[in-house]
């Protein structure tokens, strides 16, 4: 419609006067903007097909208008423009009003255009049928003008195309249209602002505003939108369409408010502790306590004697008839004082409760059955002592066991059949039995009461036994051995004694409790107990007969001594302690302590580098001589007193007789590493010994090359584990 | 499953029942199939008396009822079930018992003569009826071990090792009841505690191990001699005979022989208390195979029937190991059930299934490699711990111990090879 118009007005402009045409220019500019606006903005031309189609619409009306229009030029332009003007206003006012009801009573033409009379001289026909005849126009531009001029109601001077005359709207009019023109409602009384009725409110109301029921499309899936769906699906299953993915942002939607929380506050509000609570009263506080809380005479009395600190209560029960009656407390001040004092100065301390798994402070050992061989089971039991059997060895083959035993007896025994191969009278209780460890001597050093007897027992080779008789013999040769000392006798067996073994007898001044030989075999060493002398240590030499006493002081009382297996030490263990000699620089080395109360036993590892010692008090300690003078380890398995301790030559193992009837096996692995701690690890307990005189085991030691041990015990036997 | 298919059948021709299969009770036992048996043989033949059959499944003596033997051996009860019968092995019976003066370490028999060496220095000649025919005196110390070598008539040459390191050989004229000493074999650094005799017999050669009691362990010896020239004339000469040094020592053990066996001609096995067994080659002096274990052999058999060494150890097992394979450490079979030491193991010289063994619990097992489960008989006569067993091929068991008996037992002469 607009383009229609500006063509008409360029005709226009190309005829009438420049000044009209500019009024009629300067009222289209706008559109002629919007037009060139609508030209070169090209993407919302584009962009909005609808409207396109729209303006073509409008534009071929507009061309109907132009035709019209231009067959009106002919006759009157002045009638044409002011009709142009007022078709403007009226345009607008048929859509505000084209309804039914607004029909326009006084021609009855109907709602048609006006044009189709304009070559009658009327222009409708009123209610009665009568033509209604146009107003005689005989006005012309001029009048017109002056009419503009002089009329001062000429601005509310409206023509009416329906009659054809002009009408001048009244002030209720003209408020009117200025209200319609504001957009305001006509009528001045409507209150646009009305307190509104909520019909749809959230309440749930008893009547329903509709009562329709509800569709069953409202009950069942959605057909289109479960293709829709299982398209999705489809496309998400084969890969065409990835899921939106969920974007995570760093610190995530939800975060720890408190996270950068300074930690000394939260750590200030946990460790809180609150004060401690006084107790409730109880019935003593009563006013009216039952009576077997009131004092008695003597309860008082002793109450009024006692410490204030040590009374039981702080107070006297008293019993009032009434509430009313019970006075003033008269501690009330200091109580509060007291009170106050309690929770200054009393000491806050959280308990902290170390949560720890009793399993993993248990240190991790290999099981048992990995550390095999060991002894398991009781093989062999050796019958025929009387007596309890105090000392046991082995013969460094293997094959001979010698016990010494209380009924004045050692007998010697084939180690695999159990039998009794001979037996030597030595006549008093034998306290300590060994066998020389040289294997090319075959010899045998027994101490009963105060003699070392040196017994060959011919259980070997022809070889072995000439030898050994030689290195004896040896000895008569390089006779007149200078007996510093005096107090130690050699002396040649004679008769019935050298019938049965003996070749020679050491006289010591005390009672002998432990023989032991040296590696090599040469050097033996006896002790003699004795807490108030020196002289309890003797070291013999087999080859020279010579003996001599090692230590110049008495350092406490002697339990037993042994020999470095490979370096020239001598272990001396006293009560408490266990010294390392160096013999020959003559010196102390070492003292261990054995953090025991008496030590009963010691051995030796092969290496040379460890040693055990068993004490009466049941411990066995193991001592790491390179580690430190302390006990690596203290085992307590046994119920009693440690009788024997022994260390396999061969095998990891190390065991330890107790008065309690066991033995106890246990593994030992000795590292080169010097920074690994030797692993130890108790394997088996061996029962087997009878319990007599409250003794049980008395000695123990290990077969020289099997996993065995052999065990002597105080009910007269003695017993192989394998 | 209360049903199983089973086909029966034997070697002995005597109770051969026809090969059909028949379904039986899946629980029933021994005594039941046994019944079964009976019942068919007694249809066939009228004048069948009643025998008690022993039932093997696929190798394996039945001892539980025939499912759960199933179960354990994991056979399918679906198929047929082949199961063989042989005539049960009756309990070998107590015979003799014959006292000596002490414990008995050893026992050698044959068809006719028994030797057994003992604790108190001597060995003795019995008659297999249990009567002391000689005693034999020498040795300086306990006799450790007898072997018969070989038997030309009325003379019979006899073999005598003590723990005086000395290996004395006899001849014994059992006409006249006489026993000379004809060689006294010296060597030994250490007790001689095992001997053996080659058993081709062709040349007499011995063998013989020791307690190691010499200054080096390494130098473990075994010692083989030969008398191979003929003997001389000259024994009366001296008491004990002429001596002889071995031939032959074997050194390889760690430690001390406790048994020693010739497996043929040629070949030579050892057991050692150093966990091995080892085979030696005599031709040529070296060491063939080595069986390793883990614990002391305390004795070793050999079955040329069944071509396996039997070895009783000291953790109470027997062990079965073939002295073929190569790089010999595998145990075919572990028989399990004494609680002692196992100190002899005998094979039976007739049957390629069954062995004996005499432990430090007392007892005596008779074993059949067919049921490895359990002994099939355990002899409790012994009342102390049983040291050595033997058999003879005329259906003798013997078996002698700590507590100085020595008990003859008669077996069920085997028909297996029949």
């Amino acid at each position: 419609m607009k383009k229609a118009g500006e063509k008409t007005a360029l005709k226009r402009s190309k005829e009438e006067e420049e000044e009209q045409n500019q009024i009629f220019n300067f009222n289209r500019k706008p559109a002629d903007e919007d037009k060139d606006d609508d030209l070169s903005d090209s993407e919302d031309s584009v962009y909005s097909g609808l409207e396109d189609s729209g303006s073509d619409a409008e534009g071929e009306e507009g061309s109907d208008e132009k035709e019209e229009d231009d067959d009106d030029d002919d006759d009157d332009k002045m009638k044409e423009r002011t009709e142009e003007e007022v078709s403007e206003e009226k345009k607008e006012d048929e859509y505000e009003h084209d309804s039914s009801d607004e029909e326009d009573i006084r021609n009855t033409v109907g709602n048609i255009p006006v044009e189709w009379y304009k070559d009658f001289p009327h222009i409708g026909y009123n209610l009665d049928g009568k033509k209604i005849y146009k107003p005689i126009r005989n006005k012309d531009e001029l009048d017109d003008f002056l009419d503009k001029m002089e009329n001062p109601e000429y601005w509310r001077t409206v023509h009416d195309k329906q009659t054809g005359s002009d009408i001048v709207l009244s002030d209720d009019q003209v408020e009117l249209v200025n209200r319609l023109q504001r957009g305001q409602f006509g009528d001045v009384n409507f209150n646009e602002y009305e307190p509104m009725v909520e019909f749809f409110s959230s309440d749930v109301m008893i009547h329903p505003i509709t009562n329709r029921p509800a569709d069953k499309r409202s009950f069942i899936p959605s057909l289109t939108e479960k293709e829709k769906v299982s398209k999705l699906v489809h496309a998400i299953k084969m890969g065409w369409l990835k899921p939106r993915r969920v974007e995570d942002d760093g610190r995530g939607r939800y975060y720890d408010l408190w996270a950068s929380e300074d930690s000394s506050i939260l750590a200030r509000h946990r460790m809180h502790l609150p004060a401690p609570k006084i107790p409730l009263p109880g019935h003593h506080e009563s006013y009216n306590p039952p009576p077997e809380y009131l004092f008695t005479d003597e309860e008082r009395a002793l109450w009024e004697q006692q410490d204030p600190g040590d009374r039981k209560l702080p107070f006297v029960p008293r019993k009032y008839s009434s509430l009313r009656q019970v006075p003033a407390f008269s501690h009330f001040i200091h109580e509060r004082f007291e009170r106050c004092l309690d929770l200054y100065l009393c000491p806050r301390q959280r308990k902290m409760r170390v949560n720890v798994n009793p399993e993993d402070l248990i240190p991790q050992l290999p099981k048992p059955k990995d550390l095999q061989p060991f002894p398991t089971t009781q093989s062999l039991v050796y019958r025929g002592h009387s007596g309890l059997v105090r000392s046991i060895s082995v013969s460094p083959s293997g094959q001979w066991l010698a016990s010494g035993s209380d009924d004045g007896s050692v007998r010697f025994w084939e180690v695999c059949s159990s039998r009794c191969m001979k037996m030597v009278q030595v006549g008093g209780a034998v306290k300590s039995i060994a066998w020389n460890p040289n294997p090319s001597v075959c010899l045998l050093a027994v101490a009963l009461d105060s003699v070392v007897l040196i017994l060959s027992p011919s259980l070997a080779d022809k070889q072995v036994i000439l030898s050994s008789e030689r290195l004896l013999s040896a000895q008569q040769e390089g006779e007149e051995p200078a007996e510093g000392n005096g107090s130690v006798v050699w002396s040649e067996a004679e008769g019935e004694e050298l019938n049965q073994g003996v070749r020679l007898k050491i006289q010591h001044p005390k009672a002998v409790h432990q023989v032991v030989w040296h590696a090599k075999g040469d050097y033996l060493a006896s002790v003699m107990p004795d807490n108030t002398s020196h002289l309890q240590v003797y070291i013999h030499q087999l080859s020279q007969r010579r003996s001599q006493n090692p230590f110049s002081r008495n350092k406490g009382l002697v339990q037993c001594v042994s020999f470095h297996p490979i370096r020239p030490y001598f272990f001396v263990a006293t009560q408490r302690s266990i010294r390392i000699y160096n013999l020959v620089k003559q010196e102390m080395t070492k003292k261990l302590q054995a953090n025991s109360k008496w030590i009963s036993s010691m051995a030796v590892h092969p290496g040379g580098d460890h040693v055990i010692c068993g004490s009466y008090d049941c411990k066995l300690s193991w001592f790491d001589l390179d580690l430190s003078t302390k006990p690596y380890k203290m085992l307590r398995h046994h119920k009693k007193a440690v009788r024997g301790v022994a260390y396999h030559r061969l095998y990891p193992l190390f065991a330890s007789a107790s008065d309690d009837g066991s033995v106890i096996i246990c593994h030992g692995t000795v590292y080169n590493d010097l920074l690994q701690n030797p692993l130890i690890v108790p394997v088996k307990v061996l029962r087997g010994h009878v319990m007599t005189h409250d003794l049980g085991v008395l000695d123990v030691t290990f077969h020289p090359t099997q996993p065995w041990v052999f065990s002597s015990g105080a009910d007269a036997t003695i017993r192989l584990f394998t | 499953m209360s049903q199983i298919q089973a086909r029966f059948f034997t070697e002995d021709k005597r109770y051969v029942v026809d090969d059909v299969p028949f379904s039986i009770p899946a629980a029933s036992e021994v005594q039941e199939l046994s019944n079964v048996i009976n019942k068919l043989l007694e249809a066939k033949n009228a004048s069948h008396s009643k025998v008690e059959f022993d039932f093997l499944v696929r190798g394996q003596f039945l001892r539980t009822s025939l499912s759960a033997h199933m179960e354990t051996e994991s056979i399918l009860t679906e198929e047929v079930v082949e199961i063989e019968y042989v005539e049960r092995i009756t309990a070998p019976e107590p015979e003799e018992c014959m006292m000596h003066d002490d414990w008995i370490s050893s026992v050698d028999a044959d068809a006719e003569w028994i030797l057994t060496g003992s604790y108190d220095k001597t060995a003795r000649i019995w008659s297999t009826e249990g009567k002391p025919v000689m005693t034999v005196p020498g040795h300086t110390d306990v006799v450790k071990d007898v072997a018969w070598v070989k038997r030309e008539g009325l003379t019979s040459l006899l073999l005598t090792a003590s723990l005086d390191q000395t290996v004395l050989l006899w001849e014994w004229n059992s006409e006249r009841n006489k026993v000379e000493a004809r060689h006294c074999c010296r060597g030994h650094a250490g007790s001689v505690d095992t001997i053996s005799v080659d058993p081709t017999g062709t040349k007499v050669r011995l063998l013989q191990t020791i307690f190691p009691v010499l200054s080096v362990p390494t130098d473990e010896q075994d010692e083989i001699k030969e008398p191979a020239d003929r003997p001389r004339k000259k024994q009366k000469t001296q008491q004990l005979g002429l001596t002889r040094t071995p031939l032959m020592t074997l050194s390889g053990h760690s430690e001390a022989v406790s048994s020693v066996l010739w497996c043929d001609s040629e070949e030579v096995c050892s057991a050692s208390w150093d966990h091995t067994i080892r085979i030696w080659d005599v031709d040529t002096g070296g060491m063939k195979t080595t069986l390793t274990g883990s614990k002391v052999f305390n004795c070793i058999s050999y079955s040329p029937l069944c071509r396996r060494l039997a070895s009783g150890s000291t953790d109470r097992h027997i062990r079965l190991w073939d002295p073929r394979t190569k790089d010999g450490s595998l145990v075919l079979l572990s028989l399990t059930s004494h609680t002692g030491w196992v100190t002899a193991v005998k094979w039976a010289p007739s049957h390629e299934h069954q062995l004996v063994s005499g432990s430090l619990d007392n007892l005596i097992k008779l074993w059949d490699t067919r049921s490895c489960k359990a002994p099939l008989y355990d002899l409790a006569a012994h009342e102390d711990k049983v040291f050595c067993v033997d058999w003879t091929e005329s259906g003798l068991m013997l078996s002698g111990g700590a507590d100085n008996k020595l008990y003859t037992y008669r077996y069920s002469a085997q028909q297996a090879e029949a």
